[in-house]
């Protein structure tokens, strides 16, 4: 998995994160490039504010490693789209890519809450 | 199976559909529908650095990115042609200059002869204990021949310049005598017809003759039968039986071969009259082969004392020995035009600077629309490129010029000039140059992106010029290395010009304007034991009379004759060992000479000159002593013989010389004692560089003209010499029609004899000239830069008082800095680099304080020169203009 290195740290965080979000997104169906930014933002609550260009080219990545398929369909609102869907490999990516996080989190989590702690106790 | 790639406009067409997409949802949120359509832009980020990622992702991204930097650059070009041109031009000057030189170090130094195998070829000599390496002796060669195990074949040869008539026309060429061995060690075979036969090769065996491919085109006109042809040399008639190839050149210039053992064998150890080629045997080395003969000479010294002259043995592969001194001259040329290559680089690197500063803002508003560093760095490589290769092809057609001006500037000795040609070793070179130069001028150009703050230029280069204060000292640097190497390759001018000057400014001994010379050959009957008595009286009658008709021509003041022509053509002369006898018997024969010979004190070393009485007239030298040749000096009366000053002074310095007599019959084969009668002033006969040859001149009335002379009219006449010598030769055509005649004046020979000198000096010069160009408008560009950063600085200063005198001292001052940096550095170097070359060098040291200051004054006067002009636009800059840019 990525480690978060020291200097560009955003970007790869963001690059992963991305990813699993995508993966999620489209755990629920599929869905176009719109769509799956869309809703990032709206299930994050407006918290992550996905930028578009970048969205579409992790797309194009996560295809090119057959995790996603796409094909151009039609929207709702009847606009040609182009609606992608998950792959059988896609699916254990994402519980994989989801564990992971967790693992992450959890260790984030941990180290954090850890560090805090005993400061406050000696200040 | 395979998945077709997706294309960029599949992707453009996806993001299309996501701002349609975006801005109805947008809509739909309550914008109206132009902020619905900007919100889905803005949201989405850059579009185009969007798509290129996504190119860059799928494509040979580095070649397309190529591409569109090549058409970048050559649009770039079309807007700014004349940084283009001067860029290229600067460039192709320098890679069209090396590649000449190249073409030339190539074809002489680089190349392997035309032989087989070449790198077991060599060359033998005797070496002597006190270093001089003369040629071989007869025997001497023999015991080498025949007692060595190292050699495959060894091979002696001569060559002179003889009268060969038979062909069309007769002609002076140089012939050559080869032992047996001569075309296999070399291992040619012929063109046409065949190598010389067994009964060729005997002693006193038939005649046979083989031509070089130049003579049969020229003088037989390349007649595929050659059974018809009789060449007659000297006094023999030499059937023709082979043609050699046209790449056959060995010795050089030699028109023909025969074969040796047709001349009388010389038993002497100590006759140096043979060039001797050796091929070593397969896997033996050069040094073992050597070792092979040095102990074959030892013992040769041991067995015969004071006999022999060599100690030793010398043995040098043939193609350094060919090339001989000629290797430092070339290579200073090659250094000379690499610098020069360097200065160019530099000026371009300068102009880069300039220009990429120029451009600051350009590049800053690239970088924010998204291009990346190394996309900037591929651009710059790919203009080095673009520029650099425009520049290759322009300066390998330079050089394809310049090998066709070359020969005509090239020095005739210069060994294997004919091979000198735009070849394959030469395009490389050329590229290697053209890929070297492209390189180090990217790399430059992407160094100076990546260490330069572009990203802020936006903001700091809003105002018109600036440039970085690191670009400014950047080209100052680069000036200053283009200052330093300038005045290197000058002071190697300076120095060879000097050396140039000091040489012909030196009197050669005698008076050197208006003189003709007639360089023409008799026909001699062959060998060394000289000509019967009758032979020579003919010989002398008809010379009486040919002088005597030249002297009617009208404006011929006075026409002399010598044995070889002084200086210009003083190789031709020859020295040797003569006896002083005075009241001995002289010797009978050439054994009794040797004997007499052994003892040191009875011996002298001179040059044998034959000349008449009115060459000294003629030429302006001096008697000293004594008397001239006279009306009562015949074949018949005792002979007499003239000296030299130096002579004179060296070998009898407490005696009177005049009324010794001496034995000098080894050159002419005339064994009769000569009695000095005159001393005569010296002459550098060997060569301006050299000191006074001691001469003994011997009157040609008495002894003839024998194969150690050269026959040479000198005519001292004011008029023409085009019509003089139109009627000369009508004179030699009517007395005698076999003989060739060459006419020249003194002065056309001794261009000649200095030619490879002027040819060094000219190149040198035309380098140094090019490289102080460079270095002036280098210069210029960086002082005129320096004004037009201080514009409003200038403005202020004026502004608030300063004087226009003040703003001269500013920017000439910068000006002056960096030359006397770049001299100083130059100097440095210079000392260092002209020691290599000081073999070259005549009369002055490798130092020369005269040389290095007039030179460090030229290019500081340049230098002022170039930032003079900057200097006075900066004078006058108006205050008010300047200040109202700010």
């Amino acid at each position: 998995m990525t480690t978060p290195r020291n200097a560009d740290d955003r970007i790869a965080l963001l690059q992963g994160t991305l990813d699993l979000l995508i993966l999620k997104t489209l755990v629920l169906g599929p869905c176009h490039g719109q769509g799956v930014a869309r809703s990032i933002q709206r299930q994050s609550e407006e918290v992550f504010f996905v930028d578009h260009g970048s969205l579409y080219l992790a797309l194009q990545r996560l295809e090119d490693k057959k995790w996603i398929s796409a094909r151009w369909g039609v929207s709702e609102n009847n606009r040609k789209a182009r609606f992608y869907s998950l792959t059988a490999k896609g699916r254990e990516q994402l519980v994989e890519k989801t564990s992971e996080w967790e693992r992450l989190t959890r260790a984030m989590g941990l180290i954090l809450g850890g560090s805090t702690q005993p400061s406050g106790e000696e200040a | 199976m395979f998945r077709r790639k997706r294309s960029t406009e599949d992707f453009a067409e996806e993001i299309k559909a996501h701002l349609d997409l975006e801005a109805d949802e947008l809509r739909g949120e309550g914008l109206n529908e132009e902020e619905a359509h900007r919100n889905a832009r803005v949201a989405f980020g850059s579009v185009p650095a969007t798509q290129e990622r996504f190119h860059r992702r799928s494509r040979l991204l580095w070649f397309e990115n190529l591409m569109r930097d090549l058409i970048f650059t050559v649009r770039q070009i079309v807007k700014n042609p004349a940084f283009a041109a001067v860029v290229i031009l600067t460039l192709a000057l320098g890679i069209g200059a090396s590649t000449s030189i190249f073409s030339v170090a190539d074809a002489v130094l680089l190349r392997p002869l035309p032989y087989p195998n070449p790198q077991q070829l060599v060359r033998v000599w005797e070496q002597l204990p006190n270093g001089h390496r003369p040629n071989l002796a007869e025997s001497n060669f023999e015991d080498f021949f025949t007692q060595n195990n190292t050699f495959a074949s060894l091979a002696a040869y001569d060559y002179g310049v003889a009268s060969v008539s038979g062909g069309s026309e007769p002609a002076r060429v140089n012939v050559a005598a080869v032992s047996s061995g001569f075309f296999p060690t070399l291992g040619v075979q012929p063109l046409r017809g065949r190598l010389f036969a067994a009964d060729e090769l005997r002693p006193k065996g038939t005649p046979a003759i083989i031509v070089s491919y130049g003579y049969w085109q020229r003088y037989l006109g390349g007649t595929a039968d050659l059974s018809k042809f009789h060449l007659d040399l000297e006094a023999g008639s030499y059937p023709v039986v082979g043609v050699m190839p046209p790449s056959f050149d060995f010795p050089s210039d030699v028109a023909a071969w025969i074969p040796r053992e047709l001349d009388p064998p010389t038993p002497s150890r100590s006759a140096h009259n043979w060039r001797v080629v050796g091929r070593v045997r397969d896997g033996v080395t050069v040094v073992q082969a050597r070792a092979n003969l040095s102990a074959i000479a030892r013992r040769i010294r041991r067995q015969y004392g004071t006999q022999v002259d060599l100690s030793d043995a010398a043995v040098v592969p043939l193609a350094d020995a060919i090339v001989g001194d000629v290797r430092t001259a070339l290579l200073t040329l090659l250094g000379a035009v690499g610098l020069l290559l360097l200065v160019a680089c530099a000026n371009v690197a300068g102009l880069l600077v300039a220009h990429t500063a120029a451009h600051r803002k350009e590049l800053a508003i690239r970088t924010a629309l998204g291009a990346g560093r190394g996309r900037l760095i591929q651009q710059f490589l790919a203009e080095s490129f673009v520029l650099t290769f425009a520049a290759g092809i322009l300066g390998v057609l330079i050089a394809a010029a310049g090998v066709r001006i070359l020969p005509a500037i090239l020095p005739a000795n210069l060994p294997r000039q004919e091979g000198i040609a735009i070849n394959f070793a030469v395009l490389l070179f050329a590229l290697a140059a053209t890929a070297a130069v492209a390189i180090a001028l990217g790399l430059f150009a992407a160094w100076r992106t990546g260490s330069s703050d572009l990203q802020h230029a936006l903001g700091t280069g809003a105002r018109s010029h600036t440039g970085s204060i690191a670009s400014e000292r950047l080209r100052s640097l680069l000036v200053i290395g283009e200052m330093a190497t300038t005045l290197v390759i000058l002071v190697g001018a300076g120095l060879l010009g000097r050396s140039f000057l000091r040489l012909v400014s030196r009197s050669p001994g005698f008076r050197q304007e208006n003189l003709i010379t007639m360089e023409f050959s008799l026909p001699l009957p062959l060998g060394q034991e000289g000509m019967d008595q009758s032979a020579t009286a003919r010989q002398i009658r008809l010379l009486d009379g040919i002088v005597a008709r030249l002297r009617t021509i009208p404006g011929a003041a006075s026409v002399g004759l010598a044995g070889a022509l002084p200086v210009a053509a003083g190789d031709n002369l020859a020295d040797g060992l003569f006896l002083i006898i005075n009241g001995q018997k002289p010797p009978a024969n050439f054994d009794e000479f040797g004997r007499i010979g052994q003892n040191r004190s009875q011996t002298g070393l001179a040059e044998y000159a034959v000349a008449s009485e009115e060459y000294f007239r003629t030429l302006g030298v001096p008697l000293i002593r004594g008397r001239m040749f006279g009306e009562q000096d015949d074949m018949n009366s005792p002979h007499v013989a003239m000296i030299s000053e130096s002579l004179a002074r060296n070998r009898w310095p407490n005696q009177d010389p005049i009324g010794q007599v001496i034995e000098f019959g080894n050159m002419d084969g005339n064994l009769k004692p000569l009695t000095i009668i005159g001393i005569v002033g010296d002459v550098r006969a060997r060569g301006l560089d050299l000191p006074p040859s001691p001469i003994i001149y011997v009157d040609y009335r008495q002894r003839g003209m024998n194969a150690n002379s050269t026959p040479t009219i000198v005519m001292r006449s004011t008029a023409s010499a085009g019509e003089i010598a139109s009627v000369a030769r009508g004179i030699f055509h009517e007395l005698a029609p076999d003989v060739p005649v060459k006419f020249s004046t003194f002065a056309e020979d001794m261009g000649g004899w200095l030619a490879d000198r002027r040819f060094l000096l000219l190149l040198v010069g035309l380098f140094a000239c090019i490289a102080l160009i460079l270095a002036g408008v280098g210069l210029y560009g960086v002082v005129a830069f320096f004004v037009a950063q201080r514009t409003q600085e200038i403005g202020v200063r004026l502004a608030i008082g300063a004087q226009r005198s003040d703003v001269l001292r500013l920017v000439m001052g910068e000006g002056a800095r960096l030359a006397a940096i770049g001299v100083a550095v130059g100097i440095c170097a210079s000392l260092a680099i002209t020691r290599l070359m000081s073999s070259l060098f005549f009369g002055i040291s490798a130092t020369d304080p005269l040389t290095f200051a007039g030179v460090a004054l030229l290019l500081s006067l340049i230098a002022l020169a170039a930032s003079y002009i900057p200097a006075r636009r900066a004078m006058r800059i108006d205050p008010i203009n300047a200040l109202r840019y700010e």
